[in-house]
C-alpha cells in the first residue's frame, strides 16, 4: 500500500507541476532566456539598438532623403541555425516605414526581373549593410557564460568604404535557462 | 512510510523544479507588480516625469533629458539615469516618438536590459526615424 501511494505522489509531482502553455508579449519581460541559443529578445536588443547607433552615423545622415540600400552578407558564426533576418528586419523594417531608405531587393526573382527589363531605371544601391554574429562562451562550475556578438557594417558603394560599423554584445549567465529578465 | 519519503523529497527535488517558479509567481503576486515609468519631453524643452512604481523613487535618479535634433533635421532625445541605490540594479528602457498632436508615430516595443551598478549612470540615446515625430516619451522599468 505505501510503494503504491509512494508511486502514485511521485507521479502526481513529475507530472502534474508543469507550466500549460500561454502567449506572452514577444516584447515583454516573461520570455524563455537561453543560455545555448540566441534568443528572439536578443535579436530586439540588438537591432534597436544598432539601428540608432546607424541612423546617428555622420555618413548615413549626410545621404539623400532616402538612399537605396542593400542588404549584404549576414554570416551565421554561432553553433544554433537561425535566420539572419530575424536581426535584419529590426534595422531595416522602421528604415523602410519611415521612408528613410529604399530597400533594393535582393530576392532571385527580383533581380532577374530586373536584368531582363533593358533600359528600365534599376535602382542602384548606394549602401550595403552586412554583418557577422558570433558567439563566445565559458564558464565557472556550473555557472555557464554565453556571449552573442552581433557586428554589422555600413559599406558606401561609391567609395567601397565602410562608414558605418558597431557591434553589440548580449551576455547571459546562469547554470540553466529561465523566464524573464 | 520510511519508503516514502525519500521518493518524496526525490520528487521535489528532481521533478519539481517548476515548484520555485510557482512560489516566485506568488511572491509577486502578493507584492505590487513592477509598473512602468514615463519620462516625456516637452516643446518648451522642459520634461515630465510620470511616476507608477514608487519602489522606483530614490533608488533610480533622472539626472537629464534633453533634446536636440540631427543635421538632417530629425529630433534627438538624450536621458541620462544613475543608479542612486547601494545595490546593483537592473533597468529596462525603451521609448517611443509622439507628433505635435501627441500621436506615437514611432515606437520601439522591446526592452533594453541594462545592468547599473551603484553610482553608475546609463545613456539612452534616442533619435527619431520621422520627420513628425518631436518629442520623446522614455519608459522605464525597474526590475
Amino acid at each position: 500500500m505505501n510503494k503504491l501511494l509512494a508511486l502514485a505522489a511521485t507521479a502526481f509531482l513529475v507530472v502534474g507541476c508543469g507550466t500549460p502553455a500561454s502567449y506572452k508579449d514577444p516584447n515583454g519581460r516573461e520570455l524563455v532566456v537561453s543560455l545555448e541559443k540566441v534568443d528572439i529578445q536578443d535579436f530586439a536588443t540588438a537591432g534597436s539598438t544598432m539601428l540608432q547607433s546607424m541612423v546617428n552615423a555622420p555618413a548615413f545622415q549626410k545621404a539623400g532623403a532616402a538612399p537605396v540600400l542593400q542588404v549584404g552578407n549576414v554570416l551565421n558564426d554561432t553553433a544554433s541555425n537561425f535566420d539572419t533576418s530575424l536581426l535584419l528586419t529590426k534595422i531595416t523594417a522602421p528604415l523602410v516605414n519611415a521612408g528613410r531608405v529604399r530597400l533594393l531587393d535582393s530576392d532571385p526573382a527580383a533581380v532577374a526581373a530586373r536584368k531582363a527589363t533593358p533600359g528600365a531605371a534599376v535602382p542602384v544601391p548606394e549602401f550595403v549593410l552586412k554583418g557577422k554574429i558570433l558567439e563566445d562562451r565559458s564558464n565557472a562550475g556550473r555557472t555557464r557564460q554565453a556571449s552573442f556578438v552581433f557586428q554589422l557594417t555600413l559599406v558606401e558603394v561609391k567609395s567601397s568604404l565602410a562608414v558605418w560599423q558597431d557591434e553589440k554584445i548580449v551576455t547571459k549567465q546562469g547554470s540553466k535557462n529561465s523566464v524573464g529578465f | 512510510m520510511n519508503k516514502f519519503l525519500p521518493l518524496l523529497a526525490l520528487g521535489l527535488s528532481v521533478g519539481c523544479t517548476s515548484l520555485i517558479k510557482t512560489g516566485d509567481r506568488l511572491e509577486r503576486g502578493l507584492t505590487p507588480p513592477d509598473a512602468v515609468n514615463y519620462v516625456t519631453t516637452k516643446a518648451d524643452g522642459t520634461f515630465e516625469t510620470q511616476i507608477n512604481d514608487q519602489r522606483i523613487a530614490g533608488k533610480i535618479a533622472l539626472l537629464a533629458a534633453r533634446k536636440s535634433k540631427t543635421p538632417a533635421g530629425f529630433a534627438q532625445a538624450q536621458f541620462e539615469l544613475r543608479n542612486d541605490s547601494y545595490l546593483g540594479r537592473t533597468i529596462n528602457v525603451s521609448f517611443e516618438w509622439l507628433a505635435a498632436d501627441g500621436r506615437v508615430t514611432e515606437t520601439q516595443p522591446n526592452w533594453i536590459v541594462t545592468p547599473l551598478e551603484p553610482g553608475a549612470i546609463a545613456r539612452v540615446d534616442a533619435t527619431a526615424l520621422k520627420a513628425e515625430s518631436v518629442e520623446c516619451r522614455l519608459r522605464l522599468l525597474s526590475r
